[in-house]
């Protein structure tokens, strides 16, 4: 079995063979034995799709959530492309617009692809199936690109919980943010030095993110944070593909976010005791919800 | 933490929103509960501790706890209408959040269960980020339980040869063991097994099993889809 216990193994791999992060993540999965290249790649097409459709069904949807809080932001963007104050590209677009559809959906309890958590399962696919549609990349490209950001995430999580509960958002849309830096180097063919760069320069701008969600709900900041977090992800991939090297090396972030998930208080860590979730918009807002909700659903 | 899992496991599941932890691990959870019990259950109380307390009607983590014990899965859009799909069910169940302090991870659920055949079983689980779930609790028991495999999950009194027994029977019925792992809380004392396996056992193979003198009690667990 070929093991990456850290990233530097990971890179070393990838320096001797020569191959990309995108190719050893598609070896280290077919050396657990389950499935075989063939299945691997295939495995990362379906999850593409389900990405894509996710985003589909989401993007011009108008209804609301559960709560309320959230829905109909990934049409706003849309439309906004056509004013004549829009500044960005149209991929710059795209990648907002996609990461909120599907944040959108799961809010509406629609069909996602947790990447690597629900809370943050907007940024990859965001990035990705922007790329998909405007650049018109092959196809193993981008299957390996989200191999190469799933290997990025498994890595992480050798060395911590990707929960908001355990280590606040840095673990989610952090972690997510920091994939998806290594997806876009990996599906427009950057070297893998600059792939572990572009992720260790998204890692060190998401972390200490705390997790302090309105009535503790995966809406408020979260919809809106995966909106920006695939065009953090491009700065950071921009930036390594220019050749820019990470002062601090990835394994060494990784140790730092560890540490800054520890010294957390638990009240930014998902339990809406702090933050955002405690303001005096949230708490009002949250004050409603329970008095809608007020009696659990029971039956005996 | 893993170490070492798939890249399906971090890119995945395909699930019904919002919340991994609070409504994909929820429903795995029910489903695990509900391959514990391995027989249709009658009535369910879960009782939800620390972020599962706070916030489980907003993350759908009831819903997704219902859909589990019902055998729904993390990708079926029927989690939604759950609380619908149960009246078309003779199921009975209420949900206690319980905010007061305790030990346990920040999302925990305990189910108090009565199985059709009357007897009473306790389960206590473990949604611990991106989907993944463990149990650690059955009955009076502790045990850790990850739903990954099929599991052959038994207490005993502790004894010579008992492990020799146990495969032996499990070789008859020519199932490949993926992980054996026992435990006991002093020698001679009662001891905790769990034979992680490549297929389900059959119904004849556990009934074996349960009859080798001083067995109290054998769980056949199904593994759950990832
Ligand atoms: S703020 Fe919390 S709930 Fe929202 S995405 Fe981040 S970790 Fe998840």
């Amino acid at each position: 079995m070929i093991q990456f216990t850290q990233f530097r193994d990971l890179l070393a791999y990838c320096q001797q063979e020569p191959c990309s992060v995108g190719e050893a993540a598609l070896r280290y999965e077919e050396s657990l034995g389950d499935r075989s290249r063939e299945e691997i790649l295939a495995g990362a097409r379906g999850l593409l799709e389900q990405m894509r459709s996710t985003i589909e069904s989401g993007l011009f949807c108008e209804d609301k959530s559960l709560s309320g809080l959230s829905g109909g932001f990934s049409k706003k963007v849309m439309d906004f492309q056509n004013s004549p104050q829009a500044f960005m590209s149209p991929l710059e677009h795209r990648m907002i617009a996609y990461a909120l559809a599907t944040l959108e959906e799961n809010s509406r309890m629609r069909k996602i692809v947790a990447c690597p958590t629900a809370g943050g399962s907007g940024v990859v696919p965001g990035v990705l199936v922007a790329l998909w549609q405007e650049k018109d990349l092959p196809m193993e490209r981008l299957e390996k690109a989200l191999l190469a950001a799933g290997l990025v995430g498994e890595i992480v999580s050798h060395r911590m919980y990707l929960s908001g509960a355990a280590a606040g958002c840095q673990a989610e849309v952090g972690v997510a943010t920091g994939m998806a830096a290594a997806a876009i180097v990996e599906a427009v063919g950057g070297t893998p030095e600059q792939t572990l760069n572009a992720t260790a320069i998204a890692l060190k701008n998401t972390i200490g993110l705390v997790c302090d969600p309105v009535a503790g709900l995966v809406e408020v900041p979260c919809v809106k944070r995966n909106g920006i977090a695939g065009i953090h992800a491009s700065a950071a991939a921009t930036m390594a593909l220019a050749d820019i090297v990470s002062f601090v090396p990835l394994d060494e972030v990784v140790d730092a976010m560890v540490q800054v998930g520890q010294m957390m208080s638990p009240k930014l860590k998902e339990s809406a005791e702090g933050g955002l979730a405690k303001t005096d918009t949230a708490v009002a807002f949250t004050e409603q919800l329970r008095q809608k909700q007020q009696n659990p659903p029971c039956r005996d | 933490m893993s170490s070492h899992g798939s890249l399906f496991d971090i890119m995945g599941p395909i699930m019904i929103g919002p919340s991994s932890s609070h409504t994909a691990g929820a429903v795995r959870l029910g489903l695990l509960a509900r391959n514990v019990a391995n027989v249709p259950i009658r009535q369910v109380t879960f009782t939800l501790y620390n972020s599962f307390a706070k916030t489980y009607q907003g993350h759908g983590t009831d819903r997704g706890l219902l859909a589990g014990i019902l055998g729904i899965g993390v990708d079926d859009e029927s989690i939604r209408d759950v609380f619908e799909r149960v009246k078309e069910t003779p199921l009975e169940y209420s949900f206690i959040p319980n905010e007061a302090p305790n030990h346990y991870p920040p999302n925990t659920v305990r189910f108090d269960m009565i199985l059709e055949n009357g007897n009473p079983l306790l389960v206590i689980g473990h949604s611990i980020g991106g989907g993944k779930v463990y149990i650690s609790k059955i009955n009076e028991y502790n045990v850790h339980l990850r739903g990954e495999y099929p599991t052959l999950v038994m207490f005993y009194q502790d004894q010579p040869g008992m492990i020799w027994k146990v495969t032996q029977i499990i070789a008859e019925y020519n199932i490949n063991i993926a992980s054996l792992n026992c435990t006991r809380k002093e020698k001679g004392n009662e001891a905790f097994m769990a034979i992680c396996l490549d297929s389900l056992l059959p119904k004849p193979a556990v009934e074996a099993i349960r009859n080798i003198p001083c067995v109290y009690s054998v769980c056949n667990v199904d593994k759950i889809p990832s």
